[in-house]
Formats: C-alpha cells, structure tokens, sequence
C-alpha cells in the first residue's frame, strides 16, 4: 500500500485535491473532469502518428548514426538538429517525452536532447507563430529571441553539473521507459 | 483537428508506406514498438492529465487575471512569474489571456514574465521530468527556463519603458 501511493503520488495529490474541491463546490469536481476528458481524447487524437514514428525510428535508424548526429561528439551539428527537431513539432510538451527517451536510449547526448525539449515546449514553430499574432511582432520577438539565446547557453554548459554515472543513468533509464 | 495534426498524420502514413515497401516484418516490429512505448506511458501520463484537469477548473484566465490586474511595478512582475511558475495553460489558451491582461493596462514585463514562466516552468512538467529523466534534472531545466524568464522581464523592462 505504501509502495503504490509512494508510486503514485500525483494520482494521489490529485484525488485529494478532487475531494477538497468536491466539497467547496461540485462544479469545480465535473469542470476538472470534463477538463481531463478532453485533454486525454485531443491527446488520443495527436499522439498516435507520434508513436508510430517513433517505432519505425527505432527499428530503422541505427545507434551509430544517432550517435554520430546527436551524441557526445555531435558538436553544433547535433545542436542544431535537436533545434529543428523540436521547432517543426507539433503537439503537446507532454508529447516530446517519449521521442525524447527514444533518443536517448539511442545513444544521443543529454545536452542535445534536453535542448530538443526546451526548444518543443516554448519555441516551436506553431507556437512562435500564434504568439507573434497574439502579442505582435516585437514583443513576442524579444521573448523568443531571449529564451533562444538562454536554451543554447545552458545547453552548452548543463552537462558539466552531471557525473559521468549520472549521464549514463539516464541512458538506462530510457531503455526501461521505451 | 488543427493543421499540424494533419501533417503529423501525413508524415506517419508516408513514412509507414516506405517502409513497408522496404521491409514489411520491420515495419510491423516497429508499430509494436511504437504501440509498447504508447502503454508503458499511459500509466504516467494519466495522473498528469488530471492533475492537469483540476488545475484548469480552479485557475482560469478570469481567476488569472484578477490576481494580476492590480499589482505592477517589482511586485507585479514577481507576481506574474510566480503564478506562472504554479500553474499550467496550454499555450492557446496563455497567449489571448496575455493579450487580455495587455489590454486591460498590464504591465509588459508582467506578462512576459507570466507567458515565459507558464510555458516552461511548473509542477506538471517538474513532475514528467523526474519520472522520465531524474528529480535533479527536473530542478536543473526549470531553473533554467526561470532564469531566463527573469532576463526576458528585465529586457522588456528596458525596452517598454
């Protein structure tokens, strides 16, 4: 029992929260699951292709040539194609996880892999496009333009706070999640 | 469905045909694969979705809003990062809300800082994180993304005003 709620514990913090808004206010309790409901069918919808490229990416490209592109040695050439991986995406943060850890397991270089995801949760394309026409040109140009700056900076440098073991675990762990 | 769904769809399709054309046992090696990694993630992403679910009923852009309408000035934009570190939006619905605040006489800094830190910084990402990388990588990428919304604030500090 203590194992499964150690385990689980956001379905835990999230059934908790569950009762307490139950109890101040139903509406609350049917808005959040109409609010799940749909977030999990719009992910059924978009993930799947997702999925089915990420197997074939498995079964197809070999670990030499993800290393080769995107391992330890890469350089900016591995950089730069974490950067157009993650800014021609579609779909949901969530969504990057998993071609993440494919990439991982592959062999492909933590920085790179990391600056994949932060360039998919806030600089991909779609995104940087309804922003631009949400908040204008300018505005939206100098957040971008900052946090790109920012992600390629930490990017260079995020893998000098890690040990070698700790780098590697994160390969590891990658083959047990995919 | 949007656009880019339908690219993604498309992708998939072709690049399914070309290999089936290639190698018809890989092919169906590596939907079964692609369709194991989909179940090994349901059971994490789940949780998530819900937990994701309640944050959306409690904070809405109206809720949102009314916290950062008063405030400007330095507390105003630590207000903004702050709220946007907790809480999650998707970006459709972040951007007409940051538009809104705009509007409504926020201040830019606040917003951006607000727009920057929803984005990238929160509970529901630190949460993937740790599960799918380690707790000390979660810490290290949202402190990352929330360094650079403090530079973005201060540039559009210097430019707006």
């Amino acid at each position: 029992m203590m194992q499964f709620i150690k385990n689980n514990k956001f379905l835990m913090i999230s059934v908790v929260m569950l009762i307490v808004i139950s109890i101040i206010d139903m509406n609350y309790t049917y808005r959040s699951l109409e609010n799940t409901w749909n977030s999990i069918i719009s992910m059924l919808i978009i993930v799947p292709p997702i999925f089915v490229m990420i197997g074939l990416f498995d079964v197809w490209v070999p670990r030499e040539t993800v290393i080769a592109l995107m391992g330890k040695e890469s350089g900016i050439k591995g950089m730069a194609l974490a950067f157009f991986l993650g800014a021609f995406s579609a779909g949901p943060t969530i969504a990057a996880f998993p071609l993440a850890m494919v990439m991982l397991k592959k062999g492909a270089s933590y920085s790179n892999v990391l600056f994949f995801l932060m360039i998919w949760s806030s600089l991909k394309l779609p995104i940087v496009f309804f922003q631009i026409t949400m908040l204008g040109f300018k505005f939206a140009m100098i957040i971008n333009a900052t946090m790109l700056v920012v992600f390629i900076i930490s990017a260079l440098f995020v893998e000098k706070l890690y040990s070698d073991e700790e780098l590697q675990r994160f390969e590891e762990k990658a083959h047990t999640l995919s | 469905m949007s656009i880019e769904g339908y690219i993604i769809y498309g992708l998939a399709i072709v690049l399914t045909m070309i290999s089936l054309l290639k190698d018809k046992d890989k092919t169906i090696q590596g939907l079964k694969k692609g369709a194991k990694s989909f179940m090994k993630l349901m059971p994490v992403l789940l949780p998530l979705f819900l937990f994701i679910g309640i944050l959306l009923a409690i904070v809405t852009p109206s809720f949102i809003s009314s916290l950062l309408g008063e405030e400007s000035g330095l507390l105003g934009y630590v207000l903004g990062m702050s709220i946007g570190s907790i809480t999650f939006m998707p970006p459709f619905v972040a951007f007409p809300l940051g538009r809104e605040l705009l509007d409504s006489g926020g201040a830019y800094p606040q917003v951006a800082g607000f727009l920057v830190t929803v984005m990238s910084v929160g509970i529901v990402y630190f949460a993937a994180e740790s599960r799918f990388f380690s707790k000390k990588s979660a810490i290290i990428r949202n402190s990352i993304s929330l360094i650079g919304a403090i530079i973005v604030v201060l540039i559009v500090m210097v430019v707006y005003t």
